[in-house]
């Protein structure tokens, strides 16, 4: 909302400059977006002058070097050097006298320009300050008095200032408004402007332009009081009307509709005038459109309106969206002579879902949409009555139409003075918090002795609807007494912090800091990607429960079933501007979808890129499957989850996303979390655009499945005797996954130690496929290590359990031992 | 025998001259001092020499053996020397570069949140967590904000189907609707609910608007929110807690103000600014970094405290505007590009 300075100071005496109105402004909670400066600002030592001489420049070709006849007073004619193409002698213009501060604080001194004495500056506009033209000098009248300040010639400057209001207070959407609150600042009177119309008097009574106003939706419209004026002429409002409108940015119209904005913007209330001549019937319906029917409203389009909506007609056709906009068909023209005023209220709720529906906002929906006073209502159309007949001349005339606004305001908010300090924390003496109170003319109507305390009844007025519990009143108290001014305190902490952080907050740090650790660089992509994206790493029905009804971009539609897909995104940004990109992780909220319901997953993913493209003078090997499983048997620890006893299984046939053959999986949706990993789809990641290849890795759990890898530990005797190594090579198919017989070894080397002595590991250190073995077989070469917790162990011993472990191991037939 | 065992010597001194590798000199030794060496034949004669000559011939013997072991000896030390040359291969070059990767880092928002949470945890705040996946109720209803308001338009609110379910979001009412959270405000409504006061929680997270992307706006973002309730909080405790986290994080030359504004939460409600011109790019006299204010009583009887006796505060800012102020990054975009050269700056 933008608000004039000069048009301000009509209500309230305002000498600050505008920085400390701009202060004041700020601090009462109402943000300054931005303040403009028109018209002239206040000049010393700039008086109108004229040129009697002017000679070319003797050392410059563009200059010009000029006498001008600045007055007596300041000295009669003096020489100055000028720039401008248009110095013509003849020409009165504005000079700079030595001394002067031009904005920009730019001061002007004798001086010599090229050589050539000048006495001061010949000015154009924006040297002035004043917004337009900068080619050439500003030409004053032929007739401004010479040696005069130019602010005496030139209209007064104003200050504009561009506000937020918040939609708790529509109280301050006009000038008297804010004249208020800054009154209540400065701690001034506010001076409202004196109405002379005070309602109808002469009785005249003329049916025939508006007889009544029924409302069919009270709900919708408390109060709507309409007001006829007969006679009057349409033409072009007065200068400083229009001045005034053009000031916060609006654009002169004609009398009655300048007079109707006029209103609005000093006293909040919209008003609407119509043409009455145009009111079929001679009455004002206000009732809800029919489904489908239509207005061309003022801004020129056709207006489909709904059921829900609210519309001002007369007997055959909706003539004003309420609140919002007039039509076309009532608009007041030239010929204009007998008009109604509409000063009425509707419900913030229903202008806000009309203005909505239609796409269609304006000054009066904004005011409407916020909440207007119902009972400044009549006493605005009274206001734009005094304004018309001022400006249009005309005659009121009966009946005046008045629905509704029958309620009456009375509001009291009991606090104590003890509560207000209590709330704030510090001591405002009982004097300022009245004092404070009562400029903003909420008024102590009583107080209440309650030793020692007292309680005061504070009067609120009707226009602050806001203020209605004690804890209202702490914010007005503060906002008067300055918010800058709450004192400095040391912070207080409790004497022990009680409760850990969230688990979610440990367990990120613990990944973030290992794979830091592991020259991972953290990357954080944006939760929502685009339809096409999730093709590759879901089904259809998966897609479908993770969009959005209202996404805003296409490409963002969806929320994310795996933090790989940002992390490819990431790693493809990087290669596409030439900077090498190998390991990228990111921790975020994953959504996972399982028989038609989403869960939130807490989601931990890196990638791995090996790009033969990036050239080292040293080589390095690629990583493979076995690094991702390492760092991803990491994570799943960090989680909690015993991943001793957790299998990956392959991944084979359609892998969303994973090569099949090179990546692997854990748990599942539904036991509460999943890790995967591995390669990622080749030809998935072609499309993608990205150069190498990509291993990746994810950790996906349910916020309540975490727990915590802490907690107290117990130290295990790790055994001081020597270990005792046998080593195995075991045949079996292929296709059998090498930790089922690691299994199986481990198993039957646990019962064949017995109780003498432990078998302490069996570790996998060989595996070999091809020449020397049948088709369709691999060797695995096991490495079996025996301790005891008590002596060292004897060959003959360790060899006797050995001898019974490779006897068992081939009992089932499917191993065999590898010479 | 003196002139054979100089003979010997000479023979065995020109043989180990030539020697080059471990397994010739193992030969050549045992041709001299093995069981069927020569020097070993030699002394093998001792018992054949008279009685009397045996002193001075053993002598001569051992000297002999004595200087063959220096060559000996000196042979396997060349030849280790020549095995070790050989295992190191040639001298590296120093100012040759690593080809592994530099340290990894940090996301410069979680650098920032982590500072946060760090200097909160000393005042005694612990970190909350919740969904963002919401609900009406959390992330409006318990907040104060009415069924029209603006900010829950689906104009401005990401919203789900009315038929999505979401097996671990837990609603308050069954028909409302499934939402991305516009705030972290809605955890401070779930920590009410599950604890007791006294509270003094953070809550930071990713939150998202339905808007447009430029320079300074990106469809999800993250904020950090602290909530203090307590018997006799003030707005002067708030006012104290702020000025510590900002001396903390930015230095003490940063000052901040309030400014009232209006939040449906709190009451007073205040926005605050920031005087830190010490930072970079940073030509104002007053940023706006945040907003806080005092939990309206509304809220806490909708969470079932008794607004008589509980009183608390409760502030937010935005981490990515923080990040952009203590960095001088002047593009919210470049923190989800994910550039490394942008990424390496922070840590």
């Amino acid at each position: 909302m933008k608000i004039s300075r000069n048009w301000l100071k009509q209500y309230v005496a305002l000498d600050a400059s505008v920085d400390e109105l701009k202060r004041a402004i700020t601090l009462l909670g109402f943000e300054v977006e931005g303040v403009i400066n028109t018209g002239l600002p206040p000049l010393a030592q700039v008086v109108v002058g004229e040129i009697k001489t002017r000679e070319k420049h003797p050392n410059a070709d563009k200059l010009s070097i000029c006498t001008v006849d600045v007055g007596l007073a300041q000295g009669g004619v003096r020489t100055i050097v000028c720039g401008a193409p248009n110095c013509d002698v003849g020409n009165r213009v504005p000079v700079a006298l030595p001394g002067a501060i031009l904005p920009g604080n730019f001061k002007i001194k004798e001086s010599k320009i090229r050589g050539q004495a000048s006495a001061g500056m010949l000015c154009a506009a924006d040297e002035l300050g004043l917004t337009g033209s900068a080619s050439g000098l500003l030409i004053l009248a032929a007739d401004a008095p010479i040696g005069v300040a130019v602010n005496e010639i030139m209209p007064e400057g104003d200050t504009v200032f561009d506000l937020e209001v918040t939609p708790n207070r529509p109280d301050a959407l006009s000038h008297i408004g804010m004249a208020r609150e800054l009154a209540a600042w400065f701690r001034r009177p506010v001076e409202f402007p004196a109405t002379t119309f005070r309602g109808i008097t002469n009785q005249v009574l003329r049916p025939d332009i508006l007889a009544s106003v029924r409302v069919e939706v009270p709900e919708d419209c408390p109060l709507y009081f309409g007001l006829s004026l007969t006679g009057v002429k349409v033409g072009p409002s007065p200068a400083w009307l229009q001045e005034r409108l053009q000031a916060v940015g609006l654009r002169p119209i004609n009398n009655l509709v300048d007079v109707g904005n006029y209103v609005m913007l000093e006293l909040g209330q919209p008003l609407h005038i119509f043409d009455a001549k145009k009111i079929k019937g001679q009455q004002l319906i206000v009732r809800r459109a029919v489904e489908g029917e239509k207005l061309l409203t003022l801004d020129g389009k056709e207006r489909i309106l709904s059921a829900r909506m609210v519309v001002i007609a007369d007997a055959a056709q909706p003539l004003v969206i309420a609140g919002i906009m007039g039509g076309a068909n009532a608009e007041v023209e030239a010929q204009t002579t007998d008009i109604v005023i509409e000063a009425a209220c509707f419900r913030p709720q229903s202008i806000r879902g009309t203005a909505k529906r239609l796409g269609l906002a304006s000054d009066s929906s904004y005011r409407f949409e916020r909440g207007v006073d119902p009972h400044g209502t009549v006493a605005a159309a009274y206001r734009a009555v005094d304004l018309i007949q001022a400006t249009a001349g005309g005659t009121v005339v009966g009946p005046a139409c008045l629905v509704g606004g029958d309620q009456t305001w009375t509001r009291e908010i009991i606090v104590s003075p003890d509560y207000i300090r209590e709330r704030l924390g510090f001591y405002i003496s009982d004097e300022e918090m009245r004092g404070a109170l009562e400029a903003l003319n909420l008024i102590i109507v009583a107080a209440v002795a309650r030793p020692p305390a007292v309680d005061w009844t504070v009067k609120i007025p009707s226009y602050r609807t806001d203020l209605d519990r004690p804890i209202d009143l702490v914010e007005e108290v503060l906002r008067i007494y300055g918010t800058d001014r709450v004192p400095p305190a040391l912070a207080v902490g409790p004497a022990l912090a009680d409760g850990d952080d969230d688990p979610i907050a440990i367990f990120n740090r613990q990944v973030t800091a290992y794979l830091v650790g592991q020259r991972f660089h953290e990357v954080v992509n944006y939760t929502l990607r685009s339809r096409h994206e999730l093709a590759t790493w879901v089904s259809d029905t998966a897609a479908a429960e993770l969009a959005l009804a209202n996404p805003f971009v296409d490409d963002q539609s969806h929320l994310r079933p795996t933090l790989v897909l940002g992390l490819l995104a990431a790693l493809k940004l990087n290669q596409s501007r030439g900077v090498p990109a190998t390991q990228l992780f990111e921790t975020g909220r994953v959504f996972m979808e399982l028989n038609g319901t989403v869960q939130e997953y807490l989601g931990a993913a890196f990638l791995l890129c090996h790009n033969p493209k990036e050239r080292s003078w040293l080589a390095r090997s690629a990583p493979d499957f076995y690094t991702v499983k390492q760092h991803l048997m990491i994570l799943a620890q960090q989680a909690g989850i015993d991943w001793a006893s957790t299998e990956l299984r392959p991944i084979s046939g359609a892998g969303w996303g994973w090569q099949a053959g090179h990546a692997a999986v854990a748990g599942e949706s539904s036991i509460g979390w999943s890790v995967c990993g591995g390669l990622l789809d080749l030809p998935m990641v072609r499309a993608a655009g990205v150069e190498g290849t990509v291993w990746a890795g994810m950790l996906a759990i349910l916020p309540e499945k975490l727990t915590s890898s802490a907690g107290h530990r117990r130290y295990q005797s790790f055994g001081l005797f020597p270990t005792v190594l046998r080593d195995l090579a075991l045949v079996v198919a292929a296709a059998r996954s090498a930790e089922e017989v690691r299994r199986a070894l481990l198993g039957i080397a646990q019962a064949s130690t017995g109780s003498a002595f432990a078998i302490e590991a069996v570790e996998i250190f060989d595996v070999y496929q091809g020449q020397g073995l049948p088709e369709g077989k691999k060797s695995l070469g096991f490495s079996l290590s025996f301790r005891s917790q008590e002596r060292t162990l004897t060959d003959d011993e360790v060899n006797a359990v050995f001898t019974k472990i490779q006897q068992q191991i081939v009992a089932d037939g499917s191993i065999t031992v590898r010479a | 025998m003196q002139a054979t065992l100089s003979a010997l010597l000479a023979k065995a001194s020109a043989e180990f001259v030539g020697l080059q590798s471990r397994a010739d000199f193992e030969a050549a030794k045992a041709r001299y001092v093995g069981p069927n060496g020569e020097l070993t034949a030699l002394m093998k004669q001792m018992g054949a020499v008279p009685k009397e000559q045996r002193p001075a011939l053993g002598k001569l013997i051992n000297e002999a053996k004595g200087q063959l072991q220096g060559q000996l000896d000196a042979a396997l030390a060349r030849i280790s020397s020549a095995e070790i040359a050989a295992q190191l291969g040639p001298a590296i070059d120093p100012t040759l570069p690593s080809p592994d990767a530099g340290p990894g880092t940090s996301h410069p928002l979680t650098l920032v949140r982590e500072e946060m949470c760090r200097i909160l945890r000393k005042a005694g705040f612990a970190v909350v967590e919740g969904p963002e996946v919401e609900t009406e109720y959390y992330c409006f209803d318990a907040l104060s904000t009415p069924a029209d308001h603006p900010a829950r338009d689906a104009q401005d609110t990401f919203y789900f189907p009315a038929q999505a379910r979401f097996g671990n979001i837990s609603k308050k009412v069954a028909e409302e609707k499934y939402l991305l959270r516009t705030h972290t405000s809605s955890v401070q409504i779930r920590t009410m609910l599950k604890g007791k006061p006294p509270l003094r929680v953070v809550s930071p997270g990713r939150v998202y608007r339905r808007d447009t992307s430029d320079a300074t706006h990106s469809a999800n973002f993250h904020q950090i929110e602290c909530l203090y309730v307590d018997k006799n909080v003030t707005v002067r405790d708030l006012k104290a807690l702020l000025d510590y986290i900002f001396a903390s994080l930015l230095g003490k030359n940063t000052k901040t103000r309030f400014r009232p504004h209006y939040f449906g939460y709190t009451e007073p409600s205040f926005e605050v600014d920031l005087s830190a011109q010490h930072l970079p790019k940073v030509n104002k006299e007053w940023i706006e970094i945040g907003g806080c204010g005092m939990v309206d009583p509304a809220v806490f009887e909708g969470v079932g405290y008794d607004s008589t006796v509980w009183t608390g505060y409760a502030f937010g800012m935005g981490l990515e505007r923080l990040a952009m102020l203590m960095y001088g990054i002047d593009d919210i975009r470049y923190f989800y590009q994910n550039d490394l050269r942008f990424l390496k700056q922070f840590t």
